[in-house]
């Protein structure tokens, strides 16, 4: 994959205090395109794919809301939390903008935790980019194969 | 040998000058002058280097606008009229805007460069706004995730209502590298006129809530801006019923403790609060000992998963589940009722169903949803 103009653009897109105050790449110095490609590859030596990964995380996000802010147990396996902010952020691939939800889901059977937003699945359906190492909202590939159990 | 050393002197040579000139340009192309906003049909007028955001410019000259992100445009809160054609609406603000606010040319002013004279109009009451410079006294723990922050800020003063809010300002910190600023809702009364005491509710990411349960001390100096909002208790005789969670607590805990400091005990006060378990509950013995001597207070505190460990023998369900047969069998419905709600938008939403299937109109709930 080539680090093509658009993708310099979201790349710098996503340094701290241009969309979000933390950006979207941790401590993560590499281009996006070999964050992306690594982790594509990541993906694929755990068994995921991208659409069954975002239809879970959505349906967590939605289970989280009906604990109206506090955690709620879903499904006897997730301990979830959704917090909703004021506002939106847009894409750093500049197609769209994202409501600020977060979610927070913890495992129950492992304590593994994952914490992602709207942006973050949006991030990782179209664009198959987890954010970089380092990063607080980084879904890395591992993580999801153990707090999903996909 | 001499054609290596001067080449690049040349290359050199004509980058400076092609960069004093683009320099030179910018100065004379960008250069707006001083350029004068009109405020309120001149209650204030400003008069500012032109070329900057009005959102900046207005907060450099003490007038502050709501912000919840600062100014990166992603909160969309510090909207004002704009009276003078600046041009059309930019794809940043679109998103933000109802079609009323459309129609009377509402603009998000982190978003608008002021390049001439303007004119506009925001809420007299944004007068009042100040910031204040001011220290930590005491950081309290009061659950595993929530820091109550008590600031005084010396010999200034803060007027404001109970339910209104302030926007604290956080600094550069770790990686965050500018300042950026979060609204909290303030939980100390309004006769507490030298402090400002703030709920802070770890969010796993947020920029201000890890710096304030991570990086601030007692001792330190901080920056609010303040107050804003229009939350607060109606001047009515209805029964309020009150519904909160988590750190949406603050603003009840300054509403009640105002209404009985000033003996407004005359009208009947429902309080709702949801935890998921012991350890998230909070306040539970101020409230109790506020029950005991404001007979017209009920505490309705509920669990929606208590553990074992818990002991809890109060309501137990989500807190719509509980406020629903509380509506439903408890609270009488032949005086008015008023609902006063703070939390997430999803809170929020759900609670505004509870309440108006159960006969209270939406023009009497009250909601500030960004606890």
């Amino acid at each position: 994959m080539k680090m093509t103009p658009a993708f310099k653009k979201a790349q710098g897109n996503m340094a701290p205090g241009v969309i979000t105050a933390g950006g979207f790449l941790g401590d993560d110095k590499r281009d996006i395109k070999d964050i992306i490609t690594e982790d594509e590859e990541r993906m694929e030596y755990f068994s995921l794919d991208y659409e069954t990964v975002c239809d879970k995380l959505e349906y967590l996000l939605e289970k989280g809301g009906k604990g109206l802010g506090e955690f709620t147990t879903v499904d006897d396996t997730w301990l979830v939390r959704t917090l909703e902010a004021r506002g939106h952020l847009p894409c750093p691939f500049e197609d769209g903008i994202h409501r600020k939800i977060t979610c927070e889901a913890v495992n129950l059977k492992n304590n593994r935790k994952i914490l992602f937003s709207t942006i973050s699945i949006h991030l990782l359906r179209e664009h198959h980019f987890h954010e970089g190492k380092g990063s607080e909202f980084r879904l890395d590939p591992e993580s999801l194969k153990k707090v999903l159990e996909i | 040998m001499n054609v290596i050393f001067v080449a690049p002197l040349i290359v050199s040579g004509i980058a400076a000058v092609l960069a004093a000139l683009i320099s030179i340009l910018d100065m004379i192309v960008n250069n707006y002058g001083i350029v004068k906003i009109v405020i309120n049909k001149g209650k204030k007028e400003l008069e500012v280097k032109g070329g900057g955001n009005l959102l900046q410019l207005l907060a450099g000259n003490d007038i502050f606008l709501p912000s919840a992100c600062g100014g990166r445009g992603s909160c969309g809160a510090c909207k004002c009229v704009v009276k003078t054609d600046i041009g059309p609406l930019l794809p940043t603000e679109t998103p933000y805007m109802t079609k009323d606010e459309i129609d009377v040319n509402t603009r998000l002013s982190c978003q608008i460069k002021v390049k001439k004279d303007i004119e506009i109009e925001i809420p007299d009451v944004l007068f009042n706004v100040k910031q204040l410079e001011g220290v930590v006294e005491k950081i309290s723990d009061i659950t595993h995730d929530i820091k109550e922050l008590y600031i005084s800020i010396g010999e200034e003063t803060i007027e404001f209502e109970a339910g209104m809010y302030v926007q604290l300002v956080v600094p550069p910190y770790g990686k965050i590298k500018g300042e950026t600023q979060r609204a909290y809702s303030m939980s100390s009364p309004p006769s507490d006129k030298n402090h400002v005491e703030i709920l802070v509710r770890l969010v796993p990411g947020g920029i201000a809530t890890t710096w304030v349960h991570t990086e601030l001390k007692e001792g330190d100096k901080v920056k609010v801006i303040g107050p804003f909002g229009d939350f607060h208790r109606m001047e009515t005789d209805a029964t309020m019923i009150c519904i909160a969670g988590g750190s949406g607590m603050a603003p009840f805990k300054s509403i009640f403790k105002d209404m009985y400091e000033r003996k407004i005990n005359n009208r009947e006060v429902w309080y709702f609060f949801g935890a998921r378990t012991g350890k998230d509950m909070f306040f539970l013995d101020e409230l109790r000992e506020l029950e005991k001597k404001w007979d017209k207070f009920h505490f309705v505190p509920a669990l929606s998963e208590p553990e074992e460990s818990d002991n809890w023998s109060g309501e137990t369900g989500l807190i719509t589940a509980v406020l629903h047969k509380y509506l439903k069998d408890k609270i009488s419905s032949d005086t008015d009722r008023e609902g006063y709600l703070c939390g997430g938008p999803g809170m929020i939403a759900a609670c505004k169903s509870v309440l108006t299937d159960n006969g209270i109109p939406l023009e009497k709930i009250y909601f500030d949803n960004f606890a």
